[in-house]
């Protein structure tokens, strides 16, 4: 075999341990709440015994003989002959440990050797054995395979077999005699064997004079990565469908080389082309991004391994339960936020979760409950992290932060208790009364910040004294191809990213003139009651000023860090998705931007990082910086509107007060009535080269006066995507987005409606999108 | 004609280890995951040789042997057990459920083949080991 086939099986066998390892982990977990069935202790028993016969077939000597001792034990506990006890699990678990060590330095040395010394845990496991029905007596171990030293390595002395059966390796069944097949000379004990007649000579024993090949091949180059994420499994169907668009996305190369040579250039044809080319790129980047995805479940599933150490560790009982494992992210992301939710279970172990006498005392079960739970929405993807522990003492925080100078005592006392708990993220900020040895390494919350800022998420804390914590995590579900908007300052374009995008004002004329107010200097803009400082792009990034002389104010307002700020801007272009490249390392250190994008133009824009560019010109700044007024009254609106929804009013004939959650629609948008195409009874425009069906929620809503159309001016469309397509729904005005805490009522309970809230002081009915679509005739609306 | 044997095994990596050894002396291979599986492909079409593990999910090695000789009927298709347990016990198990042999895992590349050559007398020409 040769050396790279040699490495080849070495990596399937690497990633396949791997995966078996977690199962069997998460299987001993069940084995020592005593509730591991049969077929959980078959699994677990296939697991070892597949990587022992593997690691013997390419020569792991180290892992088959540790295997082997795994093997016999586990043998014992699937067929009853032992009982599960506490020692068993945990040598087991340290089984686990020990196999991913050795398949580690095989995975970077090539070579089953570390450090580690097996023998104690082989002992115990034959300890272990005998603690069993003293009947049971180990399984002989089968000599090494490649015989370097012939048969030298059976360190265990194996125990004499059961009469009959000689120690060969293989043999042949006869069909009247049984006789034992007899070992073939000058093989140490043959590998094989036939049961068949007697008189058939012992099988020509494979030469034992031709030594094996080197089984154990030339250390493979160590692999930047671990095997295990260099491999990515990807459904068949996927595969074709991808194939399929390929070709598709060929036939449109062929098409768009044959219009580009043809001497008379039709506008038709050239935009036929190129809607088809939309499409088939639209598909294909859906499918190579499923390609990339990856449930949340494979990071999970090492978590409740981790919770019982750290839970054993401190003293804590701690069960773990999750919800959503199914939720897929891209790769990197899941890879990035591994570290981050360790050490946030980690916290909530030691911070969080009382201890047994604690809870007894508090009437709580002895037992703690950490859940994680994971959901898309709109996007992103939210990962919380719940425990129903002692909760965050906030008068703590406030006097650790005071003790540690990280604020003024009286600025202490002046936070809001929001801001007190987001002290937690603060750098060197540590409330555990003694530095544990699970958490308080050097590292806290703050770099589980970090870390998922970087990858343009972020990080919530909720808590209540005595109930629990719940840290809320969002996070982008890939960061290769992201929707943004396009706007223009000084001259140039920049791409802003849709997830730090909370609105667009636009102020004219007069409005405009009055807008800007002054708090210490520094500009603000009154938004619905709440000052939003101010951010002036041209002059942040020292440009040369923009045009001033139409008198409009275009602001884009932002949310960086849990306060929004308002980006003034010379003009917005429009939403695209963008292909994000990194900066060049001249370009790395300057926080204002989180990278680069070509535009259709073929054009580089530079992307803004609004937590960047916020902190650049200090408008979100050190907790107890200036502007302190305007940032209270921040946090409240950030606060206020963390507990509640963000939603999107609007009015049809006859109903004046309709709502529905902001996330539901994509975007917002004007339609020229002449644009409208219609087909009998439908109505649709052309929408960024797809096709858009019209839906008037007056007229299912059944208003009154629905038919007559109020304005001649431009349709006010919501537009809003479920799963592949787009449908607008048209409304008479969109009147304001607010946040509110929304509690539904049945109120006017009507078709299409979901319910009924007070928003702003009057009864708001709630539009149900899918209810109408499905009303509509659109039977895929399974997003809503 | 080149033979054709059936790899049952849920090891992946044994099972390509297998299928590696047999294709490289000349012989075709089908791989099924378990027993059910190796059920389905004996149905869909005829094998040569069976070579299977014991102990896989769904269906172990024993019954799947005990069901292929039904369904084999009076076949005279080989079926080798491979397997790391050398006890008796199921050495017997599979030889009364109508196994032909038996190799034990880990085996040698060269092992295997001889005993293939063995059991499928012509089916590998010029044996590529020994």
């Amino acid at each position: 075999m040769s050396q790279e086939l040699q490495q080849q099986f070495v990596r399937d066998m690497l990633a396949e341990s791997y995966e078996g390892l977690d199962r069997f982990d998460r299987a001993i977990l069940v084995l020592e709440q005593g509730a591991a069935d049969a077929e959980t202790l078959n699994d677990i028993f296939r697991v070892v015994h597949s990587l022992k016969g593997t690691a013997g077939c390419l020569g792991f000597q180290r892992i088959e003989k540790l295997t082997h001792a795994g093997e016999s034990l586990l043998d014992l506990l699937r067929t009853g002959r032992l009982t599960p006890s506490q020692p068993i699990a945990s040598a087991l678990l340290r089984l686990s440990d020990n196999l991913r060590r050795l398949l580690g330095s095989v995975e970077s040395t090539g070579a089953d050797r570390n450090d580690d010394e097996h023998q104690p845990l082989i002992d115990e496991f034959t300890a272990l054995r005998s603690g069993g029905v003293p009947v049971s007596s180990p399984l002989p171990m089968p000599p090494p395979v490649p015989p370097a030293p012939p048969a030298v390595a059976t360190a265990e002395p194996a125990p004499a077999p059961a009469p009959g059966a000689t120690p060969t390796t293989w043999g042949i069944f006869d069909e009247s005699a049984p006789a034992p097949v007899p070992a073939a000379p000058g093989e140490p004990a043959a590998s094989w064997g036939l049961f068949e007649s007697a008189t058939t000579p012992p099988p020509p024993a494979a030469s034992p004079a031709t030594p094996a090949p080197a089984a154990t091949a030339a250390p493979a180059a160590p692999a930047a990565s671990s095997v295990a994420a260099s491999t990515v499994r990807v459904d068949v169907s996927l595969l074709d469908k991808l194939m399929n668009l390929v070709g598709e996305l060929v036939l449109t190369r062929n098409q768009l080389t044959q219009v580009s040579q043809s001497r008379h250039l039709r506008a038709e044809t050239v935009s036929s082309v190129s809607q088809r080319l939309n499409l088939v790129t639209t598909e294909l980047q859906e499918g190579i991004m499923k390609t990339r995805m990856q449930p949340i479940g494979t990071i999970w599933s090492k978590f409740p391994r981790i919770v019982r150490d750290i839970a054993h560790d401190l003293g804590k009982q701690v069960r773990l339960e999750t919800v959503g494992a199914d939720t897929e992210l891209d790769r990197t992301i899941i890879e990035s936020i591994r570290d981050p939710l360790t050490h946030i279970i980690r916290n909530s172990i030691d911070h969080g979760i009382e201890s047994p006498a604690g809870r007894a005392a508090a009437g709580k079960p002895a037992e703690g409950l950490i859940l994680m739970r994971a959901h898309h929405e709109g996007g992103q993807v939210n990962i919380e992290i719940v425990d129903d522990g002692g909760g965050i003492n906030l008068a703590r925080v406030r006097q650790k932060a005071a003790e540690k100078g990280l604020l003024a005592p009286d600025a202490a006392a002046r936070l809001t208790d929001r801001e007190v708990l987001n002290l937690i993220f603060h750098p060197g900020f540590s409330t555990a009364e003694k530095v544990t040895n699970v958490s308080g390494r050097g590292v806290g919350m703050d770099v589980v910040k970090t870390n998922i800022e970087k990858i343009g998420g972020s990080v919530d804390v909720q808590s209540s004294a005595g109930a629990g914590t719940t840290l809320k995590i969002k996070i982008p579900l890939t960061l290769a191809i992201v929707p943004a908007l396009i706007v223009r300052a000084g001259g140039e374009r920049f791409a802003i990213p849709q997830v730090s995008l909370l609105e667009l004002v636009r102020l004219e004329g007069e409005a405009a003139q009055k807008a800007l107010e002054k708090v210490y200097d520094a500009p603000v803009f009154r938004l619905r009651g709440n000052l939003l400082p101010l951010v002036f792009l041209d002059r942040e990034l020292k440009l040369p000023s923009g045009t001033d002389g139409d008198g409009i104010l275009n602001i884009v307002v932002l949310q960086a860090d849990q306060r929004s700020f308002g980006l003034v801007v010379d003009e917005v272009c429009d939403t695209e998705e963008i292909v994000v490249k990194p900066l060049g390392k001249q370009l790395k250190g300057l926080p204002m931007y989180a990278g680069a994008t070509i535009m259709g133009d073929g054009r580089v824009a530079l992307i803004l990082d609004a937590l960047g560019l916020a902190q650049h010109s200090r408008v979100v700044s050190q907790t107890q910086d200036r502007g302190h007024a305007a940032g209270t009254l921040d946090a409240a609106a950030a606060s206020a509107a963390a507990s509640s929804s963000q939603l999107l009013l609007f009015r049809v004939p006859g109903r004046d007060h309709l709502a529905l959650p902001l996330d539901q629609a994509a975007r917002l948008a004007e339609i020229e009535t002449s644009t409208v195409e219609r087909t009998g009874a439908r109505e649709a425009v052309q929408y960024r080269g797809r096709i858009m069906p019209l839906v008037h929620v007056g007229r299912l809503l059944g208003g009154a006066a629905a038919d007559t159309p109020s304005a001649t001016g431009p349709l006010q469309v919501i537009v809003y995507s479920h799963s592949d397509h787009v449908v607008g729904l048209v409304v008479d005005e969109i009147c304001d987005i607010v946040s509110a805490a929304v509690e539904l009522q049945p109120g006017t309970a009507a078709p299409g409606i979901k319910g009924s809230a007070i928003i702003q002081g009057k009864i708001t009915d709630f539009v149900d999108v899918g209810g109408i679509l499905r009303t509509a005739g659109f039977p895929a609306a399974r997003a809503a | 004609m080149k033979r054709t044997i059936l790899a049952v095994d849920d090891a992946l990596t044994m099972r390509k280890l297998v299928s590696f050894t047999l294709r490289s002396a000349g012989l075709e291979v089908v791989e099924a995951a378990d027993g059910v599986e190796g059920l389905a492909v004996l149905r869909s079409r005829p094998v040569d040789l069976i070579i299977s593990d014991v102990n896989m999910p769904r269906m172990d090695g024993i019954e799947f042997t005990r069901q292929a000789r039904q369904l084999l009927g009076g076949r005279p298709v080989p079926i080798l057990i491979l397997t790391t347990e050398s006890d008796l016990t199921k050495k017997n198990d599979a030889r009364t459920a109508g196994a032909t042999g038996w190799i034990v895992k880990p085996f040698k590349q060269e092992q295997l083949i001889a005993v293939v050559a063995r059991v499928l007398p012509g089916s590998i020409a010029a044996p590529a080991a020994a």
